[in-house]
């Protein structure tokens, strides 16, 4: 068991620094440069226009959301980084802890926060480039992966307290 | 709990200590001791066997049922 869970480590921390690498390259791609243009136009714009329909407020609002759709890919990296913690928790021998449960419930509400704000976020993006929101196209791979898996992560918290619950009695069975 | 563990009496009665009957019925003493505090939540019947020999006494004699 201990091998397994030292194999498991190594491939989860591949896996994480794979989507930190992936994460940085797109971000590295991603022209930040946009939010400099934006400072300069916000000291020069002309101040009888609406500024909620102007051009660049619309181009600015569409890079700040695509940022954010950066900060919750990170947040979703951050969930993956509790599978460390549950092996580490397992390799000490405490299978059934209060921290297991802890982390098993954190990282479905990530899964699940990760989705539901995507989803904003997209529909935001497709609102304001004008294009039209398909739900199932764009959110297919979310929908059909990170839900059942954030789901299937809360099921495993109820099961593990139970879990607890009979070791418990188990203890206390002489 | 309605179960009253009488286990301290048994031992006065046959004059044995704690450790002596951990060491018997092959158990230690601090799960005897959480037998004899009550707060067990079930005891093997392997167990109540080794102590009903350790003891020479019966089931009956160490588990008692009282009403709330």
């Amino acid at each position: 068991m201990k091998d397994n869970t030292k194999l498991l480590t190594i491939i989860t921390y591949a896996i994480l620094l794979g989507a930190v690498s992936v994460l940085l390259n797109d971000m590295r791609e991603f022209d930040f440069n946009q939010f400099e243009k934006f400072q300069n136009w916000a000291k020069t714009a002309d101040k009888s226009e609406h500024w909620f329909t102007s051009k660049n407020a619309i181009e600015w609002s569409y890079y700040a959301i695509s940022a954010a759709i950066f900060f919750w890919r990170g947040y979703l990296i951050y969930g993956f980084s509790y599978f460390l913690s549950i092996l580490k928790e397992v390799e000490n021998g405490n299978y059934f802890s209060d921290k297991n449960i802890k982390y098993f419930k954190r990282i479905g509400s990530i899964f699940i926060n990760y989705t539901i704000s995507i989803l904003v976020l997209r529909f935001l993006l497709t609102a304001i480039d004008g294009s039209t929101f398909k739900f199932i196209r764009e959110l297919k791979g979310e929908f059909t992966f990170l839900i059942p898996a954030g789901l299937a992560f809360y099921i495993l918290a109820k099961i593990f307290e139970k879990g607890k619950a009979v070791e418990e009695e188990n203890d206390l069975t002489i | 709990m309605p179960i009253v563990v009488n286990l301290d009496l048994m031992l006065v009665k046959r004059d044995m200590k704690s450790k002596e009957l951990a060491q018997i019925i092959g158990i230690t003493t601090a799960n005897l001791s959480i037998l004899k505090s009550g707060k067990a939540k079930a005891v093997r019947f392997s167990t109540l066997e080794a102590i009903c020999e350790a003891l020479d006494c019966q089931p009956a004699d160490i588990l008692e049922y009282v009403e709330d």
